[in-house]
């Protein structure tokens, strides 16, 4: 078998010293905690396709077509090799001999679908189109980068994504209810976050004894494009008194997330001020990567203002 | 190899049990030049669990390989003779932290950089994580007898495990050590598991002594026209009245590689040693600072900057975590090899062994750099090459041959704190001859049946070229 793309890439993959320091921030390896969910696996995995050693399967694909691209492997790795273009060639490759992993690609269900195009409009990667033949939805499976900004913005809730990452619609709320049930103390503040500003907390272990201080309502989004209304007013239904989505800087969004997440915010914003709620209790502020310290500062500063409003 | 996957799934869950060779093969490696892969990797969340595992190898005799986060870099964590690979990672709570006993109790899978962050709060810190302690666990970390850059002033792990609790090869638990700091007499047990490289016995829980953070802190930064001056300053230094918190040395070829992948900005000088400072009152830390800033002038060192400020000590310091795989892009064709990593020396001769480390890298086609936590005597060297070329490989064994010949003549030791294991099996079982006896003993009384982690050191293959396949597509 003739990896075409994927050969480019044999003498980077020697150039990866597999020291791991790609995945610690790797989403799918924290969602999951197994070897071959982090981006060192899975670029063993392209290397063996290349040696043939690992034949590709449904399940290598399935692999190899999960990646948020966060981009937080390819910032990490000193060696200055980029999993995620690598991880692109290998699902170009994968699809031509006729294994199409669903992974973090979105789907759209054609029942419910209305093809009326906004998800189009969103896609900055250019993955979706109406095929104005069959007037359905199409997802380009290569391009596709797992964001979610899509499934956030379609009305009829047509576009959805694999659970198993904590991310999907599903997922979110589930975990929305479960920080605020767990949340001792007050203010009940819940985050939701983006991956790369890096979150406050332990990232791969658990501190569990008694009096343990874990970093409660933190939920990670892996983009905030990904946040639709609904969410929102959700937490503030479930009890939450504040509401913060720390996101990227305006311009650095490989999906241009944290602008939907902008606009979003506007308009809950204003139906709170309609249901009488203080608008102030939800907030989007904007971290770059590695502003750790700036973002347990505004998170410290947006639970003193929530305090001082109490609960709704 | 016949292994009951389904014996091993009532153990700790189907879930937990992987057997597709896709799993299989990413199992297969860690940062070592190696590659083996196993025939099953299960995750245990309880001490009940990897005790029913290791009871079942123990009687299918089946081997046993304990892996944290497999970034060891001389094949620790890679199962030459396939078998089980436990996985600690669900093994990862932070289970108690005392403050009034400065001690806290872990499961091998944390995280080493996580637990500082648990700490922290407490105002206090491990300070034995190493550069890899993003994901580097406890367990590992223990097992290599690892150590931070700060070993310099606070020692290494062997100085940080007060007890654990181990499953033995027969599935038995045992507690060894005590929560205290004063433990005298009797066989120092635990200490027998640190360095033992998951070949005695398996970590479930780890009591470790933790420090205070300092409240002050200073960095600096001087550079040397010559590598020997450099070498010098750090003898001198670590034979001076001042204890640093971290003493560095940075050479030429590491400077190169920094500046092209992560564009530092470092003066293309032939060393640049790196020094800090740390205590509880400033004038203190100020005063030590000002005898190593001599000390380095007047062994000719040129423009020495020197911070306390966290943003300036993060420049001076922050490509030096990412040496290793930084080394990497030194120059096209050349990958960087985890070979003959982490020898020791007298800290007198750290002039003298890295000057040495660059000669012999020449002489053998390769290139071979030197950097380290020098104040402890550590050298750090990689060697760069070809890795697709068959001759290549001859050129890196003599080399790594020559080094080895080199730190035993001069009363040195062959791994300073990334362990042995595979690649540097060869050396080691010459240096240690007259004790590997006595270890292949202990290692009989307590593995009968040589299930954990088989054919690693002094049982290891003595060709380290062909004792594996090469994680690079070479023909040998
Ligand atoms: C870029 C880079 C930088 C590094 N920097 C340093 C450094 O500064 N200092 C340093 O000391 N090392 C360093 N190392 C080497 C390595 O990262 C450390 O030794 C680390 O502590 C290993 O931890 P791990 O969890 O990856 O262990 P693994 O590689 O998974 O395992 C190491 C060994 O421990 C055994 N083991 C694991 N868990 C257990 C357990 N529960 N019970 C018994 N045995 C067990 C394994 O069988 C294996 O033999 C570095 C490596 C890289 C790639």
């Amino acid at each position: 078998m003739e990896f075409k793309r994927l050969e480019k890439w044999g003498s980077e993959l020697n150039l990866c010293i597999r020291c791991g320091y790609c995945c610690e921030h790797c989403p799918l390896y924290r969602a999951s905690n197994w070897e071959i969910d982090t981006p060192r696996g899975r670029l063993l995995l392209a290397y063996g396709l290349l040696t043939g050693e690992v034949d590709p399967s449904p399940y290598v694909a399935e692999k190899l077509f999960e990646c948020f691209y966060c981009g937080n492997c390819s910032k990490s790795c000193s060696a200055k090799v980029t999993p995620t273009d690598i991880f692109t060639d290998a699902r170009a490759d994968l699809l031509e001999f006729g294994f199409a992993g669903q992974g973090t690609t979105v789907r759209n269900d054609e029942k419910l679908c209305m093809a009326c195009g906004r998800c189009v409009l969103t896609c900055k990667s250019e993955a979706l189109s109406v095929d104005m033949g069959s007037m359905r939805v199409l997802v380009d499976k290569v391009k596709c980068k797992g964001c979610g900004v899509c499934v956030a913005e379609c009305p009829v809730g047509a576009m959805s994504q694999k659970t198993g990452f904590g991310v999907s619609r599903e997922e979110l709320s589930a975990a929305v209810e479960n920080s605020l049930r767990t949340m001792n103390g007050s203010p009940k503040v819940v985050v939701f976050c983006c991956n790369w500003s890096m979150t406050p907390g332990l990232q791969l272990s658990r501190m569990e004894f008694k009096g343990a201080e874990n970093a409660s309502g933190i939920i990670v989004t892996v983009c905030s494009g990904r946040i639709d209304p609904g969410l929102i007013l959700e937490a503030f239904d479930q009890g939450a008194w504040g509401v913060m989505i720390a996101c990227c800087p305006l311009d650095e969004c490989e999906h241009d997330g944290n602008y939907r997440a902008k606009e979003r915010c506007a308009l809950v914003g204003r139906l709170l001020d309609v249901l009488g709620v203080q608008s102030e209790r939800l907030k989007l502020e904007h971290f770059a990567t590695g502003e750790a310290q700036k973002l347990k500062n505004a998170l410290k500063s947006f639970a003193g203002e929530i305090a001082s409003l109490g609960p709704i | 190899m016949d292994i009951d996957v389904k014996r091993l799934k009532e153990i700790v869950g189907e879930e937990d049990v992987r057997d597709d060779i896709a799993d299989l093969y990413v199992y297969g490696s860690d940062a070592s030049v190696h590659e083996a892969n196993p025939s099953v990797v299960v995750r245990p969340e309880t001490v009940e669990e990897v005790q029913g595992i290791v009871r079942y190898a123990n009687t299918a005799l089946v081997p046993v390989i304990a892996r944290g986060a497999g970034s060891s870099a001389s094949g620790q964590a890679v199962p030459i003779d396939g078998g089980i690979v436990i996985d600690f990672k669900r093994m990862n709570r932070i289970k108690a932290i005392r403050p009034r006993d400065i001690l806290c109790k872990v499961e091998p899978g944390v995280v080493c950089d996580d637990l500082n962050r648990a700490l922290q709060p407490h105002g206090l810190w491990f300070p034995s994580a190493p550069e890899s302690g993003r994901i580097a666990t406890i367990g590992g970390t223990i097992a290599n007898n690892g150590s931070g850059v700060r070993a310099i002033k606070y020692g290494t792990m062997r100085d940080y495990v007060l007890g654990m609790k181990v499953v033995l090869a027969n599935g038995d638990l045992v507690t060894l050590g005590a929560d205290t700091r004063a433990q005298a007499s009797g066989y120092q047990l635990d200490r027998l598991m640190v360095g033992s490289e998951g070949t005695l016995g398996l970590i479930v829980e780890a009591t470790l002594l933790l420090r205070h953070l300092p409240r002050f802190k200073a960095m600096g930064m001087a550079k040397f026209s010559k590598l020997e001056d450099a070498g010098e300053t750090i003898s001198d230094i670590v034979a001076s009245e001042v204890t640093p918190s971290l003493l560095e040395l940075v050479d030429d070829i590491a400077i190169t590689a920094l500046n092209k992948t992560l564009n530092m900005n470092l003066p293309q000088v032939e060393a640049i040693v790196v020094f800090e400072c740390d205590g509880r009152l400033k004038d203190a830390v100020d005063y030590d600072m000002a005898t190593i800033k001599e000390i380095c002038e007047k062994n000719s060192a040129f423009g020495v900057e020197m911070g306390s400020d966290a943003k300036e000590m993060e420049r001076i310091y922050s490509g030096r975590k990412k040496l290793f795989a930084a080394l990497s892009r030194y120059r096209e064709g050349l990958v960087c090899t985890s070979l003959a990593d982490d020898m020791a020396v007298p800290s007198s001769r750290i002039a003298e062994c890295a000057r040495k480390i660059h000669e012999i890298g020449e002489r053998n086609h390769v290139v071979m750099n030197a950097y380290g936590h020098c104040g402890i005597g550590l050298l750090h060297t990689k060697i760069l090459m070809e890795v697709t070329r068959k001759e290549q490989w001859e050129d890196a064994r003599r080399a790594v041959d020559e080094v080895y010949d080199y730190v035993r003549s001069v009363g040195g030791t062959t791994s300073g704190e990334h362990g042995i294991a595979i690649s540097k099996a060869p050396a080691w079982k010459k240096e240690k001859a007259d004790s590997l006896q006595m270890m292949k003993a202990i290692k009989t009384a307590l593995d009968p049946n040589n299930i954990l982690n088989p054919h690693k050191l002094m049982d290891a293959p003595d060709d380290w070229v062909t004792a594996t396949k090469l994680r690079y597509p070479v023909q040998l």
